[in-house]
């Protein structure tokens, strides 16, 4: 019932639209069966490459491969993809079962084939009551469900969506991702997925390649992302609340230091930026006295400037190191208020440091000095 | 509030309705009289004319009191008004005369018998009964006491009044042109006499109706004057030339007319206006004003109706009238250039109305009648329906030419702009130029046929051509405007379709077929709609091309009726025609409607 499914593989592929450049030589290979988020701000060319994986954008350079096959000569309809567009795009004068159908129809299928793949498909998606409707009776959230049945009810080797959630709200939007990911398990299919949302991506991509201005940054596993980003760019736009950073400026003796903390390099940097994700500062209420009772060794001391309280977890905003703001995330039983004076310790072994030029830099950085308020 | 709404709408309907009947019945009457009174004053003055052999005073001075006697040739026998049309010496004071008076008492029987205010009554008060029960089923809350009850009696008050006043208004006019021309028989008498005719044939020259004491009596059994009465006439001392005045025949005492008729004078009221111009004329009867009246009196009891359940809620009805008197001067526009014409239109088709004849008779559906039996004009339907043909082929073009032309390159650009520069050119400077282009002798066209060993073709002056020239030349004067639009409709159709249909396999046709086409749907409808109603309104091709010919091939609708009105003068049969084409327009649009719309709906 279910054919195998492909795997894509781009070879440096370019995009460009006059003078700007869409995509930026790609390379990225998706396993049969995995699914792939694409996620990075708009306008960075996620889109694109999908166009280009469907055929709908012919590249300017580069190789596309879906399997074993070479498809940059192939038109979109034979290359066993099916795509879900974020406006749905139903056919408005089609009912939902033609709809379903249609892609079947222009490829002359048999009509009781039809009939029988467009009922399966929609017992799956719960749409056997709306078949004889036509979209614009369709709420949103069914309108989704049609979009993905007419991708599903061709059996393809790859789904390609783009931004299929953003039109959704917020719950329905919830419902839909777990939709999805279900409907990975069960038709093991190779699913690519764009979105510029990175909570999206990171919940539902096994494997999520973050894109800005064309380039693919980093493709890794969410976790991976998350936790070792290999550039500054990936390290701000995966996470919430975002990473906290610190500009720091080369010293004379080679390293760089920047507020309280000061770093050697290895080799010698201009200049460099701090990141720590609010989850690995831990923050200390005054009453405790570290220089007298030192439980908790602090790196820095800073003012609060405002609590969220959250329920499951407070976000606490800082005045601080140095001229930064830092949000430092903590367990609810945290008691401070703002304007509070409060100790900062920092996990070390799970911050980085990027280069000038955003890059990642070796190991987590440790401080051979910290400089002490006061 | 749908129902209330609908309600004071239909009872101004049926008010219309009822008070257009009454007042239908009460102007054909009138107009009866008025062509009875024609025909039989013609009759008096070409008898006497016949008598006095045109010379004689008394004769002149009869003819002198209320007609003026022009030297003009007789009119194309084309009335067929109720007599023969006179010839002879009689057909100039036939024509020349001021075809006022009504024949009261040939008329007034016959209007007695139909007793127009009860009936009228009547069919008010069931009407209004109707509606009230359709009211008090249709309303939602409970039905305010009354209520109906007022809406019935307004409405059955108000017809009433207007039955009423419209008869009277019938009765007044027609016992003044009964006296007119009772006064103008027994002058006639009086003149025969004095012309030396015996007593029977100046009574045949009255042709005066007779009224035995004063009580009236069917006109066609007392048509001739009795024999007795004509010899006690003679008998007289001196011949009446006044009324009244009461002779002694056999056992009884006639009277005759009614009142002491004075010599008319020309501003006497309700006297028919008489208008000559450059050697026409036109009478302007008193049923026009009636009638504008009559409108304008429903209009107003319309409004007075709508108003009437407002009343009861002051805040609708401040809005209401509000609303209202902004509305005002763009529905009084409407009404003065829109459907008064519109609706002058309707009256004139009734009516044999033709611009040199001063009576407009008033004859129903005859020239429906007629059209439905004349060759010519549907010889000339059948050119616009064979003219249309060229929509459906202008069309296919311009999609393809829209289709071609997308984007914003330069060359396509240009190309954009000449294809639409013919919609936008003055269609005479168009045809001015193409009848140059196509001429027979030194058209460029058939020059260019010439050199390169070609046979001219008679593009404008052959039968079996013209009208596939003027069908190629309107392909090519709509087919820019029609793809600017289409591609105002293809830039509206979303992209992801496209993108959909080519990742779900769909070839160009069928993307066409199944994206482009029912993407277009609103656009092609709106095409269709506009052209084929233009098409059927073509009339500066044809006008300036061809002139209708060569034989009538290219003789379409509206030029024919231009010819109708404005070559033959015959605005009454043009303006049913008008209405004929209107009525198939509006059918063509409302197929389209049902047909293509719907289907449209549905999608």
């Amino acid at each position: 019932m279910t054919p195998a499914p492909r795997g894509v593989t781009l070879r440096g592929v370019v995009k460009r639209f006059g003078s700007v450049t869409a995509v930026a030589d790609a390379d990225l290979e998706i396993r049969p069966g995995e699914l792939m988020a694409l996620v990075g701000p708009s306008g960075c060319g996620k889109s694109t490459l999908l166009r280009l994986i469907a055929g709908l954008e012919e590249p300017g350079g580069g190789e596309i491969l879906i399997g074993e096959r070479p498809v940059n000569d192939i038109p979109p309809g034979d290359r066993d993809v099916a795509m879900v567009f974020q406006s749905y795009a139903l056919y408005p004068h089609m009912t939902v079962a033609a709809n379903l159908g249609f892609g079947l129809r222009v490829r002359g299928t048999d009509r009781g084939e039809i009939e029988e793949r467009v009922e399966r498909t929609a017992r799956i998606l719960g749409l056997g009551d709306l078949l004889a409707r036509r979209p614009g009776q369709l709420s949103g959230g069914q309108q989704q469900r049609v979009a993905l049945g007419r991708a599903m009810v061709r059996d393809p080797g790859v789904f390609l969506f783009d931004e299929p959630l953003s039109n959704l709200d917020a719950g329905l939007r919830l419902r839909t991702r777990d939709q999805i990911a279900s409907l990975h398990q069960r038709l093991g299919t190779t699913m690519i997925f764009v979105t510029h949302d990175q909570t999206e991506a990171l919940s539902l991509g096994q494997r999520v390649a973050v894109m800005d201005r064309g380039e693919i940054l980093q493709v890794g596993t969410p976790d991976a992302v998350y936790r070792r980003p290999a550039s500054l760019f990936v390290a701000a736009f995966v996470g919430s609340p975002p990473i906290n950073r610190l500009g720091l400026s080369g010293t004379d003796d080679g390293g760089v230091a920047g507020g309280p903390f000061r770093f050697a390099t290895d080799p010698p940097l201009a200049a460099a930026t701090l990141a720590v994700r609010p989850e690995d500062l831990t923050v200390t209420p005054p009453s405790f006295r570290p220089d007298i009772t030192p439980p908790v060794r602090a790196d820095f001391t800073a003012t609060v400037l405002r609590v969220e309280a959250l329920g499951s977890e407070q976000r606490v905003h800082l005045d601080g190191p140095g001229s930064a703001t830092w949000i430092a995330r903590t367990p609810p039983s945290l008691r401070v208020d703002p304007g509070d004076p409060v100790h900062v310790s920092v996990a070390w072994e799970r911050t980085h440091l990027f280069g000038p030029d955003g890059s990642r830099v070796g190991a987590p950085p440790r401080p051979i000095h910290i400089l002490r308020d006061s | 509030m749908r129902g209330r709404a609908a309600l004071p709408a239909l009872v101004a309907a049926a008010f219309t309705a009822g008070a257009a009947v009454t007042i239908a019945v009460a102007a054909r009457g009138l107009g009866d009289a008025q062509a009875a009174a024609s025909g039989s004053i013609a009759r008096m003055a070409t008898e006497l004319w016949e008598l006095s052999g045109g010379a004689d005073e008394a004769a002149q001075s009869f003819l002198d009191s209320g007609f003026a006697i022009e030297a003009v040739p007789a009119p194309p026998a084309s009335r067929a008004g109720p007599g023969k049309p006179p010839s002879g010496p009689g057909a100039y004071a036939y024509r020349a005369g001021s075809l006022q008076p009504a024949v009261w008492i040939a008329v007034l029987p016959q209007l007695r018998e139909f007793p127009l205010p009860p009936t009228a009554t009547a069919l008010a008060l069931l009407g209004s009964l109707l509606m009230s029960a359709w009211a008090v089923a249709r309303r939602r809350a409970p039905p305010r006491p009354g209520y109906p009850a007022i809406v019935a009696l307004t409405a059955t008050a108000l017809l009433g009044t207007v039955a009423t006043t419209t008869h009277h208004w019938a009765d007044g006019e027609l016992e003044a042109l009964s006296d007119r021309h009772a006064g103008h028989a027994l002058r006639a008498v009086g003149a025969a006499l004095a012309l030396g005719a015996d007593p029977e044939r100046a009574v045949r020259v009255a042709g005066l109706p007779w009224a035995t004491s004063a009580a009236l009596t069917r006109p066609d059994q007392l048509w001739t004057m009795p024999q007795d009465v004509g010899a006690a006439l003679a008998a007289l001392p001196t011949p009446p030339t006044a009324t009244p005045f009461t002779v002694e025949a056999g056992s009884a005492t006639w009277h005759a007319g009614l009142v002491a008729l004075p010599a008319p004078t020309p501003t006497a009221p309700s006297t028919a206006v008489h208008i000559a111009l450059l050697g026409y004329e036109e009478t302007r009867a008193p049923t026009v004003p009636l009638a504008a009246t009559a409108t304008a009196a429903s209009l107003l009891t319309a409004l007075i109706l709508f108003l009437l359940p407002l009343s009861a809620r002051p805040p609708l009805l401040r809005r209401t009238v509000t609303a209202w008197a902004f509305l005002a001067p763009a529905a009084l526009l409407l009404a003065i250039f829109t459907f008064g014409p519109l609706l002058f239109s309707l009256w004139i088709s009734l009516h044999e109305w033709h611009l040199v004849d001063p009576v407009h008779p008033f004859v129903g559906l005859d020239q429906y009648h007629q059209l439905v039996l004349d060759g010519d004009w549907w010889a000339a339907l059948r050119n616009t329906a064979v003219f249309t043909l060229h929509v459906p082929l202008a069309m296919a073009v311009a999609l393809a030419l829209a289709l071609l032309t997308r984007g914003s390159r330069r060359a396509v650009r240009l190309a954009r702009l000449a294809l639409f520069l013919p919609g936008i050119t003055s269609v005479v400077a168009i045809a001015v130029v193409w009848k140059w282009l196509l001429n027979d002798g030194y058209g460029p066209v058939n020059r260019l046929l010439g050199s390169v060993g070609l046979t001219p073709v008679a593009w404008l002056t052959s039968p079996e051509v013209a009208l596939i020239t003027l069908m190629a030349i309107g392909v090519w004067m709509v087919v820019g405007y029609q793809m600017v639009v289409f591609q105002a409709g293809l830039a509206a159709i979303p992209r992801d379709w496209y993108d959909a249909a080519r990742v779900d396999g769909a070839g160009p046709v069928q993307r066409f077929r199944h994206i482009t086409l029912p993407g277009l749907r609103h656009t092609l409808f709106f095409v269709l709609v506009t052209s084929v109603i233009g098409s059927f309104q073509v009339f500066g091709l044809v006008y300036v091309m061809t002139e209708g010919g060569p034989l009538g091939a290219t003789d379409v609708a509206v030029y024919h009726i231009y010819r109708e009105a404005w070559e033959f003068l015959r605005f009454g049969n043009a303006a049913a025609m008008s209405w004929i084409l209107f009525a198939l327009v509006f059918a063509a649009t409302w197929l389209h409607f049902r047909l293509l719309e719907r289907r449209a709906a549905d999608a």
